[in-house]
């Protein structure tokens, strides 16, 4: 899919319309800063993606929407971006209103689907994120590349995996099954005499017990038990028993909760240690802080919040990429302090998980009916008192290790152990009333024993197979997880390796014969667990093989990294949108990287992929159009104004083509100002070339040199350098044509243009430009293609050489 | 490249296909990663809440069991 013609109208910096009529063809788009070039790439992410990224985290409820209508429209006015793609059955407007409701023409299904893939290709590079990938920590490129590959998902089930296995296993911890069914085997031997764990076990018990009462029949299932209990069940037995009982389960699971709180006791100990021990470093402490602010710094500096190229909370000048580099580098140094913290985290969840546990076995005591009436009311005064302790014990799990505020040792909030054992005591006295009364009623005596055994067995069997099933589930969860990250890492391997492959092509090509090599993206595993971790870059740097691309590669090779590593994922994913956008990206690299980086993308790319390459640097729109226009590229410059907000200007490139136009028709109109401006336009590739030397000027105007400047400064040059170049060229007899003479004479001038003049002063530029302009390899002749031995300059390739004397 | 590679939802799709295979794995909670996962239903909660059924389940079948 590529982009016929892209058409915006009220959105972002355009007010009214701007119109790109691109048929397919890669562009070169000329804004200055603050024209609305990232309108261009800003609407295009929100045909996709319905939003803007670098906006949606100042609007983060509207996600950027808020922000993509142009503000001085009125409220009724359109807002629109309209695509019409070489597939005609995908073109759509997409528009939004004033209250950010979107809407949009293509309603197809094949539309639909088609967006969503594209959500997952490569379309948008802006400056801000060209590094992204580079300087960011190994755990952070894994989870950028998963993402770009469309690993997300992956990762999410990975983790999803991971976390409902260790959730499981800390449940079946916390959960102290063990105990809990030791606490039931408890009551079965009390009431039945030995332990039973079967169900034959229990209903031999069972029949055991019913013997003395000589009835006509027994116990062969566990239904029958019940049936037994309401054969021998008198009126108000089930008072009795269930008094009991509630007795009984108080002091059950008070046993409980005192055999677990021992060994929640130790594991509180090995916190206190640890958690104290890391206070008890104050730099550890200055640390934690200092790892808090640079992650939350990193995160606003990539949200683009701040513009400027300085620190905001020192406001010292620095690049902000520079800067997200050094806290990614000191971030990464704190990784290990990182996993302490999180070792100590992880045993205070497992920690509250088992006194929760514990808390909700208490509060449903405390439900119980018995408990409200008044002869209860010391037991439920005793339950709530353990109740609060409890909490108590829970809520110094929540303290901050950041905190200066220390945990509180264990003995401080150990609850006390004789106020649990005095309640089981108190509970199993009354049970042992209550069973003393009964006594010389032998049948009442069976009938509760057989009543209290039935609930104990049907409870602990509950909790034998709740125990039985979580395990199967961790194993299967463990199992899965296992089997799942081996296929992830193939695929990723597979991936890198031919990821790698293109990633190291394009950066030779920006970077030839250079101290950089064999570049290649290798995956970081744990050592103990064999799961993926990380990704770390290799290339051979001199010769040896290191990992540091940030330590020992300049600004512009960490970019040349940044953007080959976009172009291979466009390569990789792009499979149905064979067209990206580079905004801005241009800028930063040097010089030398600027030629390479257009060749760069001619030589790979221009045959598949249409391009939209947007920049403000006049000096590599001017380096590269003429060659660019030479492979089907199309040139543009946008500006802005109040009226208007973003627009398209004429582009300089199409000088040329309007130039031919007009006098194909012999249109006279504004074409004297076409030819001079074209002409002034190649005159400063030729001055550039030739390394010709001016007066000094400040920028601004440094842009505004005119022809006749350009001119004497080329004639000094050549007059020094090459007298064949000089007498070809014949600058003096081409600044004495009269249309030439009519600009540099401005309005004071008296002579009147024909068609016929404006014709032979076309002709005389074109001769004049075919002088130092090669039409096989598209390049002017330059001094960076000088022969020394034979004295000789040339554009790059042989078929235009002239002699050069150095 | 692009066609040597697996991308995300290959790797998903191929481990869902053959997770049968591994073994010993608790058939039932299998079947339920596997629904949630092909009705685009496989999230945290979802999966935690299918699980807690299943407990449930097999709880009710026990006790079933006993009562007959």
């Amino acid at each position: 899919m590529k982009i016929k013609s892209l058409t915006l109208k009220g959105i972002r910096g355009v007010r009214n319309t701007l119109s790109l009529d691109l048929n397919k063809r890669s562009i070169l788009i000329f804004g200055d800063n603050g024209s609305g070039k990232s309108t261009i790439s800003d609407s295009v992410e929100w045909f996709y993606s319905d939003s803007i990224e670098h906006i949606s985290s100042e609007e983060i409820e509207k996600r950027g929407k808020g922000a993509i209508r142009n503000i001085f429209i009125d409220s009724g006015d359109d807002a629109y971006v309209d695509i019409k793609f070489s597939d005609c059955s995908f073109d759509a407007i997409k528009s939004i209103d004033n209250s950010a409701k979107t809407y949009n023409t293509n309603e197809t299904k094949d539309f639909k689907e088609y967006i969503e893939i594209s959500q997952a290709e490569r379309l948008i590079l802006r400056y801000s994120q060209l590094v992204e990938f580079i300087i960011a920590t190994k755990k952070q490129k894994l989870d950028k590349l998963q993402e770009i590959i469309g690993f997300s998902e992956v990762g999410n089930i990975r983790d999803l995996l991971r976390k409902i296995g260790g959730k499981i296993k800390r449940n079946i911890k916390s959960e102290q099954f063990d105990n809990q069914k030791s606490t039931k085997q408890s009551t079965l031997i009390e009431n039945l005499g030995k332990p039973t764990y079967s169900t034959k076990e229990f209903i031999d018990a069972c029949n055991e017990l019913i013997k003395p009462l000589n009835l006509n029949q027994s116990i062969k299932t566990v239904a029958d038990v019940n049936n037994i209990i309401k054969a021998i069940e008198e009126k108000d037995d089930n008072k009795v028993s269930s008094l009991i009982n509630f007795y009984g389960r108080v002091s059950e699971t008070m046993k409980l909760v005192k055999e677990n709180l021992d060994q929640e006791y130790i594991n509180y100990h090995n916190y206190y240690e640890l958690f104290s021990s890391f206070q008890n470093e104050p730099e550890k402490i200055v640390k934690l802080s200092e790892l808090n602010l640079l992650e939350e710094g990193i995160k606003i500096l990539k949200k683009e919040i701040f513009k400027e190229d300085k620190c905001p909370l020192c406001e010292q000048t620095i690049s902000k990429i520079d800067l997200i580099r050094k806290l990614t580098a000191r971030l990464d140094d704190l990784s290990e302090l990182s996993a302490e913290k999180e070792i100590i985290d992880d045993k205070a969840s497992d920690l509250r998980s088992a006194l929760q546990n514990n808390h909700e076995k208490i509060r449903s005591l405390l439900t119980e009916k018995l408990l409200s009436e008044a002869e209860a009311s010391a037991f439920k005064e005793l339950i709530q008192d353990i109740e609060n302790n409890l909490k108590t014990f829970k809520d110094e799990l929540n303290k901050d290790i950041s905190n200066s505020e220390p945990l509180k040792a264990l003995t401080l909030i150990k609850i006390e152990s004789n106020k649990i054992e005095f309640l089981i005591e108190l509970s199993q006295k009354k049970v042992d009333e209550l069973l003393e009364n009964q006594k010389k009623n032998l049948r009442l005596q069976i009938y509760t024993r057989l009543f209290r055994s039935n609930d104990a067995f049907r409870d602990y069997r509950k909790i034998e197979k709740r125990h039985e099933i979580l395990l199967k589930q961790q194993n299967t969860f463990e199992s899965l997880f296992s089997d799942f990250i081996l296929r992830q890492e193939e695929a990723i391997n597979t991936f890198l390796d031919l990821f790698s492959h293109d990633i190291n092509d394009f950066y030779c090509i920006m970077n030839p014969s250079e101290k950089v090599q064999n570049i290649k993206l290798v995956p970081l595993k744990d050592r103990s667990t064999d799961e993926l971790l990380g990704i770390t870059i290799e290339y051979d740097f001199f010769d040896t093989r290191t990992t540091q691309p940030i330590a020992y590669l300049s600004e512009s090779h960490i970019n040349c990294l940044g953007l080959s590593f976009f172009l291979a994922s466009v390569k990789a994913f792009n499979k149905r949108n064979h067209f990206f956008i580079l905004d801005d990206v241009v800028s930063s690299y040097d010089r030398s990287h600027r030629t390479r980086f257009a060749k760069l993308l001619i030589d790979k790319f221009n045959d598949d992929y249409q391009i939209i390459l947007l920049t403000h640097e006049q000096e590599f729109f001017e380096l590269v159009s003429s060659s660019i226009v030479s492979k089907g590229w199309l040139v543009d410059e946008i500006g802005w104004n109040k009226d208007d907000g973003t627009f398209a200007k004429k582009a300089l490139i199409d000088y040329k083509s309007q130039i031919e136009d007009k006098i194909t028709k012999r249109d006279k109109s504004e074409l004297g100002n076409l030819i001079r401006k074209y002409l002034e336009r190649q005159l400063k590739s030729v001055a550039y070339n030739l390394d010709c030397k001016v007066s000094f000027r400040f920028n601004n105007l440094n842009e505004k040199r005119m022809a006749p400047e350009l001119l004497d400064s080329i004639q000094t040059t050549l007059t020094k350098h090459s007298k064949e170049l000089s007498e070809k060229a014949r600058i003096i007899e081409f600044k004495g044509i009269p249309s030439f003479i009519a600009n540099t004479t401005s309005h004071d001038n008296t002579f009147q243009e024909s068609f016929e003049d404006l014709e032979v002063f076309w002709e005389e530029t074109i001769n004049f430009i075919k002088v130092f302009y090669c039409n096989s390899c598209n390049r002017f002749i330059s001094i960076s293609n000088i022969d020394k031995v034979n004295k000789k300059i040339n554009c790059g390739c042989p078929n235009l050489t002239y002699k050069w004397k150095i | 490249m692009a066609d040597k590679i697996k991308s995300g939802k290959d790797v998903i799709d191929a481990f869902f296909a053959e997770i049968l295979n591994v073994p010993n794995l608790h058939e039932k909670t299998v079947q339920k990663l596997i629904a949630l996962y092909s009705t685009g239903k496989l999230t945290e909660t979802n999966l935690q809440n299918a699980l807690d059924k299943i407990i449930e389940e097999e709880l009710t079948l026990m006790e079933n069991e006993d009562e007959n």
